[in-house]
């Protein structure tokens, strides 16, 4: 296919931030809605002031209009996000265990609902940027235990692993080729 | 190997020194003397390529039989004084002045001498320099980076390129506002 070539190693951050749109969020809706059945989601019937699920996407349309509350995601508070960076920095040898899409969700709530927020939202943009980057430095040491082989990512975010994958893919392919070359005589 | 990969390719070309076993008729166009033969004992440099295939195919001959055509000898850049100049500072050496495809032709030689020493010596190091272009690609501007980049085996280059892109990709999108 005729795309660039870098759009082919891996997804760019906006693919995964339309992933990340599809986890669920609680709202509190101000209007009716009937319940709609979509391809790939059903949205439940929303009435006023009653909490419901929906996807992040239609949650951000619905707060673009003032027609809902975001309901703040448990982890996406002060004190959990302190809590997470202690961890971080109490084990060097392992990340903490966020959610699988927590800088897009992160970014997209601060951004639109940040008046939802029970704390203040420059307190959460500084610890989830420390955040962000205790754990870059943590990927960056774990690099220097790259081998042909095998690598683990416990608890790494989806887009922290597409971040670093076209390097960490072309270098283990070239450390897998290295030692194939010595090793092929014994298969 | 990677049929369409064009580094591969050059890597194929690259010139080894070689000694000839056996005296060859008209192939004296090899070391310049087009016509004449290649007398047994000389010296000359062929690409990698050629030099291999004819290293290891042996002669079907009732004289010479047993032997090879040519016999490869230690080619300069992966001499002892070499390996250890890259042992002793895997992540600043001038890799690129030593070889500019340096992994790819390592590849191929260890496919027909399985220089176990070599290898192993050769992943140490890239993991060594992966470290190093990982933090320089995504910490600083590309021109700061210059004199770093050209130290660079093309392999490094091009993983070098990729970290750079992807990371900025992310930083841009990071700083947008959301649609």
């Amino acid at each position: 296919m005729s795309i660039p070539a870098k759009l082919t190693q891996t997804l760019t951050p906006g693919e995964v931030n339309f992933l990340a749109e599809n986890e669920m969020i609680t709202i509190l809706p101000r209007y009716s809605l009937d319940k709609l059945q979509l391809i790939g989601t059903r949205i439940p019937a929303l009435r006023p002031m009653k909490r419901e699920q929906v996807p992040i996407w239609l949650a951000i349309i619905l707060k673009n209009q003032d027609k809902c509350n975001i309901v703040m995601p448990q982890w996406l508070t002060v004190r959990q996000l302190k809590a997470f960076y202690d961890q971080e920095v109490k084990n060097s040898d392992r990340f903490a265990q966020l959610p699988w899409h927590w800088i897009e969700i992160s970014k997209a709530l601060l951004e639109k609902a940040s008046d939802d927020m029970p704390d203040k939202p420059h307190e959460i943009r500084t610890i989830i940027q420390d955040l962000r980057e205790i754990r870059q430095l943590k990927a960056r040491k774990g690099l220097k235990e790259l081998n042909e082989s095998y690598i683990q990512l416990d608890n790494l975010s989806l887009l922290e692993i597409n971040e670093l994958r076209p390097f960490i893919v072309k270098v283990m392919d070239q450390m897998r080729k290295l030692s194939d070359s010595v090793n092929s005589g014994e298969q | 190997m990677e049929y369409y990969d064009i580094d591969d390719i050059i890597a194929d070309s690259q010139r080894l020194p070689v000694k000839f076993q056996i005296s060859v008729p008209g192939l004296g166009y090899l070391e310049g003397n087009p016509g004449k033969q290649v007398s047994k004992d000389s010296r000359m440099e062929l690409p990698l390529w050629l030099a291999l295939i004819l290293a290891i195919c042996p002669i079907d001959d009732s004289e010479d039989s047993g032997q090879n055509f040519v016999e490869l000898l230690p080619p300069e850049f992966l001499s002892a004084k070499v390996q250890n100049a890259i042992k002793s500072s895997p992540a600043t050496i001038d890799l690129h002045s030593i070889l500019p495809h340096f992994y790819n032709f390592v590849v191929k030689w260890c496919w027909l001498f399985e220089d176990a020493q070599l290898v192993q010596l050769c992943l140490d190091m890239l993991r060594e320099r992966a470290a190093e272009i990982n933090s320089r690609s995504s910490n600083s501007t590309a021109r700061q980076n210059l004199d770093q980049i050209n130290k660079l085996d093309e392999f490094e280059k091009r993983i070098f390129k990729l970290n750079y892109d992807s990371f900025k990709d992310l930083k841009q999108w990071l700083a947008a506002q959301h649609p």
